[in-house]
């Protein structure tokens, strides 16, 4: 609003008014525009499911959001677009196992967030975790489940069901595959228990979900044990050659026998 | 007799007159120079590797031959005590135990024992046997223009004897008994000749395996399949629920249960061809495993970009879009399972896969 | 009564003389004792896959007294933990027995695959040698058209051997042999189902391959590397061009003792190649497969390597189908049928198509050096980078996981690569050969650098040359290149001392150079030199 210049100042008490004025007005714009900023913008607490309040791990763990997820996810979890998906309904376990294996934070977008050195602290991921969960609720790993022991698990089942499920994208070694376009489904062997069973239930990024209705605790649980037999027992027969199958055994043979017996046939004939 | 082993370079054309090889005072050399006259071949160079004996270079080359073959000796010990002593029987490899090492201390002991033998013997072939180069007259080539005449008339002269050439009713005879004899060779192969009929239009969801009516949906262990046993997002692999349905004796029947996201799911009933129509059950849609490429199980459901890779040839099938490939080598999409849920919840095919499931061939489309 | 006297020492004369009254022996023998053969290390990779085959024999015997051919299903009960009470075929359920309950079945596994491996690879490194050198030109056309066959009954015979276990890895690949065999016009649904005896797959592929790979394809492979050899030692071996090697000679050293020695020792070598590789490599662990079903399939699935190119082309070749008339040509028909049709045809047609453009009908005995032939080293190689794409798109999936590349990526890059690389390939090689032969050439001309670098008086500087015969007033000479290596480093014309023999320390003193004769001229030993010192 701009005020016309005075010509001749009538009075003082008008231009004392008049600046009062002019600070009256900046005021109340300054009022309209937070009032309707408050009115439309989506609150801070919109979400909060009001008959209970944060726990302290999920107020804890909306600090840390409030820090360092905000930017993709947005300030309830809702998303932002183009930059990361909602994360009302996921569940801790989804939250728990992206964090702990250091795929969240993601370092930039791309194809595939792939596992690096967690940011976070176990702890952390699980204030995380019970943040996500008490905002949106969604799956989580049950307590009944235990992870720590695998014992009286059926291995044998274990294997029929990963060969059925998982070997395809993560290969009978556990040792991971290609997806389409520069996705991954990644190598198993750095991950926990915890994490294995968090990531059947979560449904990371492109993997399948495996819900506990679709794939039982004890299914889930004799999965784990297989996995962990296969990969903790020893090569049987030497050095796997990294469990790559046909393709790293025909390089062997040319790079190992064929160099090794060519070598030889310089030293028994040599060149005449 | 003397052992007179000449060093240096040999004269050639030495002798004048023939060698008498019966003659007792001729030495052994020149016997075996003879022998080897009498192959067409000639000493270029042939000297003894240590003509004086009992040289300590000599000495040394015998050392590193036996050297070798006393360690193959040993390592073959060590194999055969290792193959009866070693503890070998499978068990858990994830502690420290011996028997993971059964196979290569096998393998090493083994190798030992082979290549001491081997370099043994190179050894000794390139540094105790004598230094030589022959030459030898290949005298190879066409035959002798005389041989080659005579061995032709006798040919010709046989083919005239059998009279087959002059004989044009014995030779049209002989044609037609032999031929049809040659063919009756091979007929035992027509046994394993079998009429697909319709054996690869029909898959174990087929109403004609359950009595005549629509075959229900089964997973590996042979539970049935409720809709919401499916996670939104997840996948099952599921079987026709008869009997041996998820063995060998079915393998074209494996079929692909996705549960669809909400828009997802709307996105592919909208872009459902006229025959996949009513094929989804609400969110839930299924497809054969079965790749058309080649027949592999195209398994891989990346559950965000709705791709289905199949992983032996990348082909990749749009979920949304009838599992129409997108990309790689398959030509045909995935054939859509019709899904109904019974009266006690549980997922049925209406009807078997409305065309040929599995890799494509010659009459496919005469369903 | 009287005692007759043995003589030990007459033994071997007097057996040797009973059985030349009886077969007449002592001129045919003689004639292999004293045969010449050629040296070269290039002759003995061959060798490989005759040494290999012989091991190949010998295990898989001991392996078909355990190996169950049958796709009867049963619950395993044996000692691998994870599989225990599985469903599983006879076939499986006896290969994992071999594993884990035969006292050394494992090792003898893992040897009889390393040697299919190392027959097949040795193969091609031998083909290589044979095309390269020009060894299959007349008289030796039916050698190399027994040697082709010999790549493709390995082929079939491997890819039949490591689909007998019946496992979800090489069951997987018999589905899609089985999906090629259908793509084929007209007949092609009655080939699989000729084949598997009905819908895939049956039960009665796996005894059909057991006889096909224990009896009929080792007895064809067997008569046919018999023929193979006995014509190399009718036709006696080519040999390279050199000093009085003539087309008509063979100059070498006998087969008795000297070549058998090598022979000999050399197999031992390769039996000991195989058996270290099966001790500390594994190879096809096929407990971790699990046994074939239809619905399961591992990332990373490949065929052996010798049937990867086959793979890869099949990845690679575009989603062409043919749809007509209510018929279809399927996409798959085009590298896998067509493809691997022209892939045999080509080879075997080779040296004829060769004779027909070089218009070279003589007798050769005497091998090429690679340069002196651009043109067919062009063509080899282009064949071998096209089997290199291949093969390498055979692998793409793990490749592009490995090295975190898109899969589409690798895929459209294979699809290039297989139409650019091959050019590419020949043009290079095409290149390099002259210019190998130019090099050849100039040393003729100009002689051996010597590394003495000298300075004349106005200040310029220049390398000595070592001329290889007497050189006119400008340093050149008149020497023509014959098809020989041509020395191109002075310790080859004995003009340096000769190298200490010994490894670690020399067991004879240096000789004096030029005195083994073979010198093309005398090279001063060099003035005494003072030391020198920092000086003061």
């Amino acid at each position: 609003m701009t005020v016309a210049a005075e010509s001749r100042p009538r009075s003082r008490q008008r231009g004392r008014f008049r600046r009062l004025g002019k600070v009256a007005r900046f005021i109340a714009a300054l009022a309209f525009v937070g009032a309707t900023y408050t009115a439309f913008s989506p609150g801070i607490y919109a979400d909060e499911p009001t008959d209970a309040p944060l726990s302290i791990e999920a107020q804890k763990g909306k600090e840390i959001f409030d820090q360092s997820c905000i930017t993709c996810h947005g300030p309830n979890a809702q998303g932002v677009e183009d930059r990361g998906p909602s994360l009302i309904g996921v569940g801790s376990a989804a939250v728990e196992f992206q964090v702990n294996t250091g795929r969240m934070p993601m370092a930039r977008q791309e194809a595939q967030a792939l596992r690096k050195p967690a940011m976070f602290t176990p702890e952390e991921a699980a204030f995380l975790g019970a943040y996500i969960q008490s905002i949106g609720g969604g799956p989580e790993v049950p307590d009944t489940v235990d992870l720590d022991n695998l014992e009286g698990a059926d291995v044998a089942n274990g294997g029929t069901l990963f060969r059925v499920n998982c070997s395809s994208c993560h290969a009978f070694s556990t040792g991971g595959g290609a997806l389409s376009s520069g996705k991954s489904a990644p190598d198993i062997h750095p991950a926990s228990s915890v994490e294995i069973y968090q990531a059947m239930l979560s449904g990371p990024q492109n993997m399948p979900v495996f819900a506990d209705n679709q794939l039982t605790p004890d299914q889930k649980r004799d999965l784990i044990a297989y996995i962990k037999y296969i990969q903790d027992d020893q090569a049987q027969g030497g050095w796997d050659l990294g469990a790559f199958g046909p393709s790293t055994e025909g390089l062997a043979i040319f790079l190992v026998g064929i160099v090794a017996l060519a070598i030889a046939t310089l030293w028994i004939a040599g060149k005449s | 007799m003397s052992t007179d082993v000449p060093s240096g370079e040999e004269k050639k054309d030495e002798q004048a007159e023939p060698l008498d090889v019966l003659d007792s005072g001729v030495t052994r050399f020149e016997l075996v120079k003879e022998a080897l006259r009498r192959d067409g071949v000639e000493i270029l160079h042939y000297e003894p590797r240590f003509p004086i004996p009992g040289t300590k270079e000599e000495k040394r080359v015998v050392r590193t031959i036996s050297f070798f073959f006393v360690l193959a000796g040993l390592a073959a010990f060590g194999f055969i005590a290792a193959y009866i002593w070693w503890p070998w029987e499978y068990e858990f490899g994830g502690a420290d135990t011996w028997s993971k090492w059964y196979t290569p201390v096998l393998g090493a002991l083994l190798g030992i024992a082979l290549g001491g033998v081997g370099i043994g013997i190179l050894t000794w072939s390139k540094k105790l046997l004598p230094v030589e180069e022959l030459m030898q007259e290949r005298h190879d080539g066409a035959s002798d223009p005389v041989e080659r005449r005579l061995t032709g008339a006798t040919l010709a002269h046989i083919g005239d004897e059998t009279g087959v050439a002059r004989r044009p009713m014995l030779k049209r005879a002989l044609l037609f008994g032999a031929a049809p004899l040659g063919l009756a060779a091979l007929m035992p192969i027509g046994g394993l000749i079998k009429d697909p009929g319709d054996a690869l239009f029909t898959t174990g969801f087929n109403p004609k395996f359950n009595g005549g009516n629509p075959v229900r949906l089964m997973r590996e262990d042979g539970t049935l399949i409720r809709p919401e046993e499916i996670s939104v997002g997840g996948q099952i692999t599921a079987f026709p629920a008869i009997p041996g349905g998820a063995t060998l004796e079915h393998a074209d029947s494996p079929t692909l249960l996705i549960h669809l996201r909400e828009p997802d799911a709307a996105e592919a009933r909208a872009n459902a061809y006229e025959m996949n129509q009513g094929s989804q059950w609400e969110n839930i849609i299924a497809y054969s495993k079965i790749c058309t490429h080649v027949g592999c199980p195209a398994s891989l459901y990346e559950q965000q970009t709705n791709r289905l890779l199949c992983p032996c040839h990348q082909s990749q099938f749009h979920i949304t879009n009838n599992a129409t490939p997108i990309f790689g080598p398959a030509t045909r999409a995935l054939p859509q399972l019709p899904l109904g849920v019974d009266e006690e919840g549980y997922l049925y095919a209406t009807s078997d896969y409305k065309v040929a499931i599995g890799p494509a061939f010659w009459e496919r489309e005469k369903k | 009564m009287k005692r007759r006297k043995l003589d030990v020492k007459q033994l071997p004369a007097k057996a040797a003389g009973e059985l030349d009254d009886r077969f007449q022996l002592a001129s045919p023998l003689r004639k292999v004792l004293t045969k010449v053969f050629p040296d070269h290390w290039s002759f003995l990779l061959g060798e490989i896959a005759l040494f290999s085959f012989i091991v190949l024999l010998l295990t898989g015997t001991f392996l078909a007294l355990f190996f169950d051919p049958s796709m009867t299903e049963v619950h395993y009960e044996g000692a691998y933990a994870p599989l225990r009470g599985i469903e599983m075929s006879k076939a499986y359920e006896s290969s994992l027995n071999l594993s884990f309950d035969v006292r050394g079945g494992l090792i003898l596994r893992q040897m009889h695959h390393w040697a299919a491996l190392l027959f097949m690879a040795s193969i091609v490194v031998h083909m290589g040698r044979t095309f390269f050198t020009g060894a299959f030109r007349k008289p030796r056309e039916t050698n190399w058209l027994i040697g082709v066959l010999l790549f493709w009954l390995g082929f079939a015979e491997g890819f039949i051997g490591y689909s007998l276990p019946d496992d979800a890895l090489s069951g997987t690949g018999l589905r899609i042999a089985g999906g090629i065999a259908e793509s084929i016009p007209l007949v092609g649904s009655w080939v699989s189902f000729a084949l598997f005896g009905g819908e895939f797959p049956g039960d009665s592929v796996i005894p059909m391959f057991y006889i096909l790979h224990v009896f009929l394809l080792p007895g064809i492979l067997l008569a046919l590397i018999g023929i193979h050899v006995g014509l190399v030692l009718i036709q006696k071996h080519t040999q390279w061009p050199g000093p009085k090697r003539t087309e008509h000679n063979v100059i070498g050293y006998r087969m008795f003792p000297n070549y058998v020695s090598k022979q000999g020792g050399f197999f031992m070598l390769v039996f000991s190649v195989i058996a270290l590789m099966a001790g500390l490599f594994q190879i096809n662990p096929i407990w971790m497969f699990g046994p074939y079903r239809a619905e399961v399939v591992s990332a990373g699935s490949q065929p052996d390597f010798y049937v990867m190119f086959l793979d890869g082309i099949v990845r690679l070749f575009p989603a062409w189908e043919i749809r007509a008339f209510g018929f279809t040509i399927p996409a798959v028909f085009w590298p896998g049928i067509v493809g691997m049709g022209l892939f045999t045809m080509l080879p075997l047609m080779y040296p004829f198509l060769e004779r027909r453009f070089t218009k070279d009908k003589a007798h050769h005995n005497l091998l090429q050096r690679p340069r002196d032939v651009p043109a067919r080293a062009g063509v080899g190689a282009m064949a071998l980078s096209f089997w290199v794409v291949c093969t390498l798109s055979g692998a793409n999936d793990i490749i592009a996981d490995k090295f975190n590349i898109s899969l589409n990526a690798m895929t459209w890059g294979g699809r290039i690569g297989l139409l650019v690389v091959p050019p590419l390939a020949y043009l290079m090689t095409y290149r390099i050969c002259l210019g190998l032969q130019q090099h050849d050439r100039e040393v003729l001309a100009h002689g051996v650098e010597t590394g003495i670098i000298k300075r004349d008086p106005d200040g310029r500087f220049y390398e000595v040359h070592q001329p290889l015969a007497q050189p006119d007033e400008h340093g050149h000479t008149s020497l023509e290149y014959n098809g020989w290596t041509v020395p191109k480093k002075m310790n080859r014309l004995g003009a340096l001392a000769p190298t200490l023999k010994g490894f670690f320390k020399p067991i004879e003193q240096a000789e004096k150079p030029g005195a083994n004769g073979d010198g093309s001229g005398e090279v001063e030993e060099g003035e005494k030199r003072e030391e020198i010192s920092a000086g003061k």
